[in-house]
C-alpha cells in the first residue's frame, strides 16, 4: 500500500521555547486509521496542526504522498485543500447555514458553481446524517450535530487523509457516540485518517494502528493490540489513568 | 367669511363638517400668507454733474473721481461724487476709455487722443498717439507715466520714456487691457482673444477662452487681484479667472453661470462695462438702462432699479470701495451708490421674531437646508470612513512578517533587494537635501520639516505631496534595505545586554502593512478634527485637487446620480472638503473598532477556513469579516452618531450645514436660544434615528450562536 503522509524527525519548539514534539517519524498508509494518544500536554494536537501547517513545524519533513510539503514554496491551500481537518471545538462558520458551511470550500477553493456545491453537499451531509438540519444556523445545532457537520465540511473536499484533533472531548458524554459512528463509518470505507483522541475504546476498536506519544516523543507504537497488552511502562501507567478516570 | 359660511348651510346636511374644515384650512392658508409684498427702492442715487453731454468712461482712485465723455467732456469730483466741477481741457475728440492707478489718471479717445495726469498735483498733459486709420480702444497704466493701449488688428502700444512703440500680436482687433501691476496684464478682444502679458506689454501670450465665448467679442476686462480677473462680452456674457490651487490667476477662464437665468452664462443684455466691487462681488453697466450687481460669488445677478428712465444708456462704473461708486452714462447722467447698487427694502413688513412661531416660520427652511447639506456629507463622509475602516483593519491584522516573506525567497535575492531598497532610498533621500537646507530650519524646528518640504515656497508655490512621500519612502527603504542586507537567512531576533538588562530587537517581525496602517490611524487620532477641517480644505484644497477633476468627468451627464454628485457635491469645494476631512478622521477609529471585532473572532475560525484550503485574504472575506461586522454594529453605530455630530465643524471651513445655518439664522434674528435649540432638537432627530436603524439592523443580522449569546 502507498504512504499517503509520512512524517520524519519532526520537531517543533514554539516561540515561548516549549520544545512540544521532539523528534517524530511515522507513515500514514492508504486507508489506513491511525490512532494518536498521550496524556495532555504530550504534544499530539502539535503534530496534527504541523502536518497542515496550521503551525510550522521548526525541523523534520513532512510529505503527502511523497512531496515535501513543509517548504516555503509550496502552495500550501492547495495542500491544505488535500488534508480534511476537524477541531476538538468544531470552528463551523456561525453566520453560514450547515449547507453554506459545507459548499465554502467546494466554490471558492474547488471554484465549483453553487448548484454544482450544493449537490455535492446534500451528498456528504447525507453521509454524516445531517441532511435535515441543512437549513440551520451552527448556533441551533447540539454539539454533536456540530461536529458532524464539521466532519461533512472536511469531507466535502475529498481530502486524501483525514486529521481530527479530539473530535469528541468538547462533547457531552451522551453525543459522543453519534459523532464516533460517523468517524468509524468513514474508516470502514477507506477513508485514510489519523485522529487524536482520549477514546481509548475507539482507538482500540477502529484504529488500524495506535501511536502513543509522551513528552513529544512516540512512547510506543503498534497495532491496536497494544492497548491490550502495552509494551512499555509509561503506555501501562497512562492507560491504567485513564481507565480509572472512567 | 360671513359671506362664504352662509350659503353653505344650505348643503349643511351633505358636506357639513367636511367642507367647513376645507374652508377653515383654506381661510388659515389665506391669513398665514404674508401680509404684503415686498417693496424696493433704487440703491442708486442721482447727482448733478453740471453736462448734458454723453459720459463714457468713470474712474475713481483716491480722493478723486474723474468721468470722461462726449467732446472732451472732463469732469471731476473730490467729495465721493456728490459734487462736481467741470475741467475745461482743449481735447475735443470723444474720451471714450479711461484707467486709473499708481496715484495717475489716463483718458484716451479712439482716434488716438490720449492724456495722463502723474499724479493729484499734476495737470492733464496730452501724449496722443499716432494711429493712421486705425484705432485704440483699450488703455491701461502701467505706472504713474506707463501706459499700454490696445486696438485695432492686434495693434498695442505701449508709452514709456515719453514715446509710443507699437507691436502687432494678430488679425483680430483688441478691445481692452488691464494691467494689475507694472508687469502682469490682460489685453482682450474679437473672437474671444485673450492675451496675458507678465513683462509690461512687451510681449503677450494667448490664453483659451472658454468654448462658449471662443467667438464672442470680449470688450471689457479688469484684472482685480491676484486671485480673481473678470472679463465681459458685449452680448451679456461673463469671464471668471481665478487662482486655482496654483495656477496664477489669467490662465484659466471659466464662463459665471447664472442661478438667477435658470443656469445660462448668458444675461441676455447688452453689457457695456463690469467693475469689481470686492473679490466675489462684481458691478455690470448696459444699453437700456441696465445696471446689475452680483450676489453669491457671481452666481445671481440681479437688474437693480434705477431712479432714472431705461432711455439711459449706462456706460461705465467706478467703485470708490466695496459700497460707494459712481455709474455714468448718456446725456450726463451721473448716479452714486452708498451700497454697491443693490435694491433697498422699504414698506416691507419686518418679522416679529419675538414670537416662536414666527421665529420657526422664518428659520425652518435654513434649517432644513442645512440638514440636507449635513446629511450629504454625513453618508458620504460614512461610506469613506467604512472602506477606510475595513480596509484599514484588515491591513492592521495582517499576519505576514517581513521573516515570513523573506523566508519564501534565497537570501541571496534577499540581500539584493535590500542593496536595491537601501540605494533607492539613499538616492530619494539625497533628492530631499537640498529642499531641506533650503527651508532654513535649526534644531528643534526641524519636526515641522515635512510640512516645509511640501510647500516649500509658501502660498504662491506648489504643494509637492512627492516629497512627503519620499521621505517616508526613503526613510523605510533605507532601513529596510540595511535590515536586508543584514539577512542570514534564518531571520531571528537579536538579543543585546543593556545595562545588565536583556533587549530584545526583532526588526523581522515587523508586519509591513500593519505599520503603514498604524502610521495612518495614528495621525488621524492624535490630531484634532476641527484642525484636520482647516488642514484639508484650506491647506490641501482638496475640493480643488478632486473635487473640480470629478466634477469635470461628470461634465454633460444628466443621470440623477450623477448630476447630483456633479452639482451638489463635486462642485461645493468645501462640501469635498468636509466629506474628506470626516471619512479619512472616520476611518481612523472604525478601522481600530473593526479590528477589535477581528480579534474578538475566535482564532479558530481562521484556521478553520485555512484548514479547508481557503487563502488568507479569502478566509478574511469569506468568514472573519462577515463575523466581525455583525459583533461591531453597536460599537459601529457609536462611531456613525459621532460622525453625525463632528460633521458640525464643517462649519469652519464656510460649509453651510446645520449649525453654520444656525449662526446665519443668528444674525438676523438675534434669537441665539430658540436657533440653537432648533439646531439641538434637529440633531437630535437624525442621531435618534440613525441609532434606531443600526438597532434593527443589529436585530436583522443576529445569528444565532454569533455575538451576546456566546460562543459555539
Ligand atoms: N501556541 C502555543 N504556544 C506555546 N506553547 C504551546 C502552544 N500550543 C501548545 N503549546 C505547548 O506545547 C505542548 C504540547 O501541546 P499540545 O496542544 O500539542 O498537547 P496535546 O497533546 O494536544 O494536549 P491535549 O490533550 O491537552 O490537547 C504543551 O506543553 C503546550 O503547553
Ligand atoms: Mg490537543
Amino acid at each position: 500500500m502507498s504512504r499517503v503522509l509520512s512524517i520524519k524527525d519532526m520537531h517543533k519548539t514554539y516561540a515561548g521555547g516549549v520544545h512540544a514534539v521532539r523528534g517524530v517519524s511515522f507513515d500514514v498508509k492508504e486507508g489506513e486509521s491511525v490512532a494518536i494518544i498521550g496524556s495532555s500536554g504530550s504534544g499530539k494536537s502539535t503534530v496534527l496542526r504541523c502536518i497542515n501547517r496550521l503551525i510550522e513545524p521548526t525541523e523534520g519533513e513532512v510529505r503527502l504522498r511523497g512531496d515535501l510539503i513543509n517548504t516555503p514554496n509550496t502552495d500550501i491551500n492547495d495542500v491544505r485543500s488535500r488534508i480534511g481537518m476537524v477541531f476538538q471545538s468544531f470552528e463551523l462558520f456561525a453566520h453560514l447555514r450547515v449547507i453554506d458551511n459545507v459548499t465554502l470550500g467546494l466554490r471558492y477553493v474547488k471554484g465549483m458553481s453553487k448548484k454544482e456545491a450544493e449537490r455535492e453537499a446534500l451528498e456528504v451531509l447525507e453521509k454524516v446524517d445531517m441532511l435535515d438540519r441543512k437549513d440551520a444556523f451552527p448556533g441551533n445545532l447540539s454539539g454533536g450535530q456540530k461536529q458532524r457537520v464539521a466532519i461533512a465540511r472536511a469531507l466535502a473536499m475529498k481530502p486524501e487523509v483525514m486529521l481530527f484533533d479530539e473530535p469528541t472531548s468538547a462533547l457531552d458524554p451522551e453525543l459522543i457516540g453519534s459523532v464516533l459512528k460517523t468517524i468509524r463509518g468513514l474508516a470502514d470505507d477507506g477513508m485514510t485518517m489519523v485522529v487524536v483522541t482520549h477514546e481509548i475504546s475507539f482507538a482500540r476498536d477502529v484504529a488500524d494502528r495506535v501511536i502513543y506519544m509522551d513528552q513529544g516523543i512516540i512512547a510506543e507504537t503498534g497495532a491496536s493490540s497494544i492497548i491490550e497488552s502495552p509494551k512499555t511502562e509509561r503506555l501501562k501507567r497512562f492507560l491504567s489513568s485513564i481507565t480509572e478516570d472512567d | 367669511m360671513v359671506e362664504t359660511t352662509g350659503p353653505e348651510k344650505n348643503y349643511g346636511s351633505q358636506f357639513g363638517i367636511s367642507k367647513l374644515c376645507a374652508v377653515i384650512i383654506l381661510a388659515i392658508f389665506v391669513i398665514s400668507l404674508p401680509a404684503s409684498a415686498q417693496e424696493y427702492r433704487s440703491g442708486w442715487d442721482i447727482v448733478e454733474g453740471g453736462t448734458s453731454s454723453d459720459l463714457f468712461s468713470v474712474q475713481a482712485q483716491d480722493d478723486e473721481i474723474w468721468a470722461f465723455g462726449e467732446n472732451g467732456t472732463i469732469i471731476m469730483s473730490t467729495d465721493g461724487g456728490l459734487n462736481w466741477q467741470n475741467y475745461e481741457s482743449s481735447i475735443s475728440s470723444n474720451l471714450s476709455i479711461s484707467d486709473s492707478g499708481f496715484g495717475a489718471f489716463i483718458a484716451a479717445g479712439t482716434d488716438g487722443t490720449v492724456i495722463i495726469k502723474s499724479d493729484s498735483t499734476s495737470p492733464w498733459r496730452e501724449i496722443s498717439v499716432e494711429v493712421g486709420d486705425g484705432f485704440i480702444s483699450g488703455i491701461s497704466l502701467t505706472g504713474n507715466s506707463t501706459a499700454v493701449a490696445v486696438g485695432n488688428n492686434g495693434n498695442i502700444w505701449t508709452y514709456d520714456v515719453q514715446t509710443w512703440s507699437n507691436i502687432s500680436v494678430g488679425e483680430g482687433d483688441l478691445l481692452d487691457v488691464s494691467f494689475l501691476d507694472s508687469d502682469k496684464g490682460i489685453a482682450v478682444g474679437e473672437l474671444g482673444t485673450i492675451l496675458f502679458s507678465d513683462d509690461g506689454g512687451g510681449s503677450w501670450d494667448y490664453r483659451d477662452a472658454p468654448t462658449e465665448a471662443s467667438n464672442s467679442r470680449i470688450i471689457d476686462v479688469e484684472f482685480f487681484s491676484d486671485i480673481r480677473a473678470y472679463a465681459i462680452t458685449d452680448n451679456g456674457e461673463v469671464l471668471k479667472s481665478s487662482r486655482e490651487l496654483t495656477t496664477a490667476v489669467g490662465f484659466l477662464w471659466n464662463m459665471q453661470y447664472f442661478e438667477s437665468e435658470g443656469g445660462s452664462s448668458n444675461l441676455g443684455v447688452e453689457l457695456t462695462s463690469i467693475e469689481i466691487a470686492t473679490t466675489n462681488k462684481f458691478l455690470l453697466s448696459g444699453a437700456d438702462g441696465y445696471l446689475s450687481m452680483s450676489k453669491d460669488g457671481g452666481n445671481i445677478v440681479n437688474r437693480q432699479i434705477i431712479p432714472v428712465g431705461n432711455s439711459t444708456s449706462f456706460n461705465d462704473i467706478a467703485m470708490i470701495d466695496g459700497f460707494n461708486g459712481v455709474a455714468v452714462g448718456s446725456s450726463g447722467s451721473l448716479l452714486l451708490t452708498e451700497r454697491s447698487g443693490e435694491d433697498e427694502q422699504i414698506g416691507f413688513e419686518v418679522m416679529d421674531f419675538s414670537e416662536f412661531g414666527n421665529f420657526v416660520d422664518y428659520s425652518k427652511g435654513m434649517l432644513i437646508d442645512g440638514l440636507f447639506a449635513t446629511m450629504n456629507i454625513v453618508i458620504f463622509g460614512i461610506f469613506l470612513g467604512f472602506f477606510l475602516g475595513i480596509s484599514l483593519s484588515m491591513m492592521k491584522t495582517s499576519p505576514t512578517t517581513l521573516k515570513e516573506i523573506a523566508q519564501k525567497r534565497s537570501p541571496a535575492l534577499i540581500r539584493i533587494f535590500g542593496i536595491v531598497f537601501l540605494v533607492i532610498g539613499i538616492v530619494l533621500l539625497r533628492h530631499l537635501m537640498p529642499i531641506f537646507e533650503n527651508l532654513g530650519l535649526d534644531g528643534w524646528e526641524y519636526i515641522y520639516a515635512p510640512i516645509g518640504i511640501i510647500n516649500p515656497d509658501g502660498i504662491t508655490g506648489d504643494l509637492q505631496f512627492e516629497n512627503f512621500l519620499f521621505l517616508i519612502l526613503g526613510v523605510s527603504l533605507s532601513l529596510l534595505g540595511m535590515l536586508l542586507i543584514s539577512g542570514d537567512g534564518t531571520y531571528k531576533k537579536s538579543t543585546y545586554a543593556l545595562g545588565g538588562r536583556e533587549i530584545n530587537w526583532n526588526p523581522w517581525g515587523v508586519r509591513p502593512l500593519n505599520f503603514i496602517a498604524t502610521i495612518y490611524t495614528d495621525i488621524f487620532r492624535n490630531t484634532p478634527l476641527i484642525v484636520q477641517f482647516l488642514f484639508i480644505h484650506f491647506g490641501v484644497q482638496i475640493g480643488a485637487l478632486i473635487g473640480d477633476p470629478g466634477a469635470e468627468m461628470l461634465e454633460g451627464s444628466n443621470g440623477l446620480i450623477t448630476s447630483f454628485l456633479r452639482d451638489d457635491i463635486l462642485s461645493n469645494r468645501a462640501c469635498v472638503s468636509a466629506i474628506f476631512a470626516l471619512g479619512l478622521n472616520s476611518g481612523a477609529y472604525q478601522c481600530e473598532t473593526i479590528r477589535g471585532a477581528i480579534s474578538a473572532i475566535p482564532s479558530g475560525q481562521m484556521e478553520a477556513g485555512r484548514s479547508i484550503g481557503l487563502n488568507y485574504m479569502q478566509t478574511m472575506r469569506l468568514i472573519i469579516m462577515p463575523q466581525a461586522i455583525r459583533i461591531c454594529i453597536p460599537p459601529m453605530g457609536n462611531e456613525m452618531v459621532n460622525l453625525v455630530l463632528n460633521s458640525s465643524l464643517a462649519m469652519v471651513i464656510g460649509y453651510s450645514e446645520l449649525t453654520r445655518k444656525a449662526k446665519l439664522i443668528n444674525a438676523v434674528t438675534f434669537q441665539v436660544f430658540w436657533s440653537y435649540g432648533m439646531v439641538l432638537i434637529s440633531y437630535f432627530i437624525v442621531t435618534w434615528t440613525l441609532a434606531l436603524f443600526l438597532r434593527y439592523l443589529e436585530n436583522k443580522t443576529r445569528i444565532p450562536g454569533l455575538g451576546i449569546s456566546g460562543g459555539n
